[in-house]
């Protein structure tokens, strides 16, 4: 264990490492996609038929090109949330995201994939629950930039409740 | 395996969020000799040395040079490992293929971590995709938290089951001398403990820890020659998961996932037809309790949708009759690049019966062994008694 | 059918920022605090292999042999080796050009990376003998050392 009358020296370090991350080829054509003309794309692999976003080259099951792409609705299904208490950092511009805020797994319509982001809904557990549909809420066009940050949240279809639960 | 490989000794420090009195070589040493004192072997003995931690989660870039020093690699054959949470099973892994392959006969494997030097958020940030994510990181607990949810949604689980894994690991955590959180909690506390992202609690997370772990492996020979107990592997599967998909949060799929084809490939190897029947104790990786549940799923110790009656049943507690993480686990201690081998080691630790308070109360022949991390992928180590096991 | 649009190559520039402290030991936090209380520099010695070691550590590199004492060396050096840096980046602790030398402390075997200053570029010779300038306000870290001068 430590001694008490020893001291112990430290030194505090910042660490900035900038770096420039190219997208490629398939993700362009997402992100372009999402800023210029909102809309979501993603590709179809032609063996497994799994619609992958984002979009990748290859089909890691199946070890095939993905060619086709395909348009998705702009609305989905909530698969997994969370209500976040913690104020958490965005790495990319060092700011807090202010808590609490809901945030979940939304599965859009046509996808096999699912997306991560905000949910505009009040944080109370009986506001939002899995299964609950979901639309995509976009920045104005002068504001998108191409990345996922052009989406602002999802929001709550109108005129949902929460399943009860059934009793067994 | 070409040749057989033993775990002829190893060793760990103790565990604790404050390292202060040691730089990283130093606490990495104290882990070393531990584990050389063990095998009764000197530093000269060893002819290969091999380092697991994550780049950066302490500040530093290649810590396997200018840690020469305290990993006792100075001159010798040697390598660092990082894979995220798994590395300490991915350094044991690459430990023993080296051994079975022939080329090395007394090979050093350490995982180490200095949590608190770096910032580990910030560098985990770096495993979510630029344009795909960074910007939305929810952290690992964000994760593990939509993974409860859809868990709860799925199979009607309640908080209390997560409760009860809390509770069991810094139970458990008491017993081990050498963990981290040693607490004395109910499962009242642990549902009163501070809500971090729903339904995940503070309690219901690992902590960061700083801390080392030690393991020397061997060949047949020397093992039998020169080890009272050894420990021999019998079986590593590595799998990894499809980015972007198919992961712990949507539980009921029904792709394939990483945990479930990793387990599947290492019991067909191995001719298991039930894992309870066939492994005497479970050491997994558990960052959030959660993740417990779902291990005891995919790991086949009961159906799909069944974990949280396991828990609730009190079937893996020490004195169950299929213990889970008798030490405490991930739960109790994370310093992450020890944390995957602290499983193996610890699990070596009930074969050799030499667990002390914590080991369990059935004889353990045969251990199954996890690591997790990065963006989903497993490291699994299947631990027998003898060679006939 | 879907016509074919040409995209722009799509990159951005991003950063990430780590904080982090660094905890220097048992070794280490001898030498800091010797430095910053009496100016006076500490090595690791190894009686096995009869080395003197600095920085200074816990371990011999070499023999694997616990090193718990720990010995004055310097404050006196020789240049071992030198480069003139000319360029400019970020990450450089100074604007170019400046000197960084090794310096082989009197009574130590290996050498320490610092600064060498108040000397013209050109007069700089590996063998020359130097002698550090402390900082006057000390905080316990190697630019307690401001720089080393020629004799």
């Amino acid at each position: 264990m430590a001694t008490k009358e020893k001291e112990w020296i430290s030194i505090p370090m910042t660490v900035d490492v900038p770096y420039r991350f190219a997208a490629g080829e398939y993700l362009t054509k997402t992100l372009t996609e999402l800023r210029d003309n909102g809309r979501i794309y993603a590709v179809e692999c032609p063996k497994c038929k799994r619609v992958q976003l984002p979009p990748r080259i290859v089909c890691a099951e199946c070890h095939v090109k993905n060619e086709r792409w395909v348009e998705l609705a702009l609305e989905g299904t909530l698969a997994g949330f969370t209500i976040m208490y913690l104020p958490l950092t965005d790495p990319t511009t060092g700011k807090p995201h202010e808590p609490p805020f809901v945030y979940g797994s939304v599965r859009l319509d046509g996808a096999t994939s699912v997306m991560d982001h905000f949910v505009d809904v009040e944080p109370d557990r009986e506001k939002v629950w899995v299964g609950m549909r979901c639309r995509v809420v976009l920045r104005p066009r002068e504001e998108r930039i191409g990345d996922l940050s052009d989406i602002r949240f999802f929001e709550p279809l109108p005129g949902q409740k929460k399943p009860q639960p059934s009793t067994h | 395996m070409k040749r057989n490989v033993a775990i002829i000794g190893g060793g760990q420090t103790y565990h604790a969020a404050r390292r202060h009195d040691v730089d990283q070589a130093e606490m990495v040493n104290e882990a070393v000799r531990k584990a050389l004192l063990d095998a009764q072997m000197t530093m000269d003995e060893i002819d290969l040395v091999l380092l697991g931690n994550m780049e950066f989660f302490e500040g530093v870039h290649m810590s396997d040079c200018w840690l020469v020093h305290g990993t006792g690699a100075y001159g010798k054959e040697g390598l660092k490992i990082t894979t995220g949470g798994t590395v300490g099973a991915t350094t044991v892994c690459a430990g023993a293929h080296h051994v079975a392959s022939g080329l090395f006969d007394r090979v050093l494997c350490i995982g180490f971590e200095k949590q608190e030097e770096g910032d580990t958020g910030a560098i985990l940030s770096g495993v979510a995709h630029p344009l795909w994510g960074r910007s939305l990181a929810g952290a690992a607990v964000g994760y593990f938290a939509m993974m409860a949810s859809s868990y709860m949604a799925a199979w009607g689980a309640t908080e209390e089951h997560s409760a009860m894994v809390a509770v069991k690991a810094r139970q458990n955590a008491r017993k081990n001398p050498y963990a981290h959180l040693k607490l004395d909690i109910t499962i009242q506390d642990a549902l009163n403990s501070r809500m971090l992202a729903w339904p995940i609690r503070m309690l219901d997370m690992c902590p960061a820890s700083n801390g080392a772990c030690a393991m020397i492996l061997a060949d047949e020979k020397t093992a039998k020659s020169r080890c009272r107990k050894p420990v021999w592997i019998r079986a590593m599967e590595t799998a990894h998961n499809e980015q972007f998909e198919l992961d712990w949060r949507d539980v009921k799929t029904k792709r394939p996932i990483f945990s479930k084809v990793c387990a599947e490939r290492l019991y067909r190897k191995l001719g298991v037809v039930n894992p309870v029947d066939y492994f005497d104790v479970f050491e997994i990786y558990e960052p959030a309790t959660w993740a417990e549940l779902i291990w005891y799923e995919n790991l086949g110790l009961c159906a799909p949708g069944e974990g949280f009656r396991l828990i609730e049943q009190g079937k893996t507690e020490i004195g169950g009759p299929i213990p889970v993480n008798p030490s405490g686990g991930v739960l109790s201690t994370n310093c992450i690049g020890a944390s995957a081998m602290l499983r193996v080691w610890e699990a070596a630790l009930q074969i050799r019966e030499e667990a002390g308070e914590h080991q369990v109360s059935k004889p353990v022949r045969r251990a199954l062994t996890t690591g997790y991390g990065g963006t989903n992928w497993t490291v699994m180590t299947a631990l027998s008694r003898t060679l006939d096991d | 059918m879907e016509t074919k649009t040409e995209y722009q190559p799509f990159e951005v520039d991003q950063h990430l920022t780590a904080r982090g402290n660094y905890w220097a030991g048992k070794a280490g936090s001898r030498f800091f605090v010797s430095i910053r209380d009496k100016k006076k520099l500490l090595g690791s010695p190894c009686k096995t292999c009869n080395k003197v070691f600095w920085p200074p550590r816990s371990i011999c590199t070499f023999c694997f042999g616990e090193l718990k004492e720990m010995v004055e060396i310097g404050p006196l050096g020789t240049v071992e080796t030198f480069t003139v840096v000319a360029y400019a980046e970020p990450i450089h602790p100074r604007p170019a050009p400046f000197i960084y030398a090794v310096i082989r402390l009197d009574g130590a075997d290996t050498g320490m990376a610092h600064f060498l200053d108040e000397v013209e570029i050109d007069q700089v010779r590996i063998g020359m003998r130097v002698k550090p300038v402390f900082a006057t306000e000390r905080k316990g870290n190697i630019l307690d050392i401001r720089y080393f001068k020629p004799l």
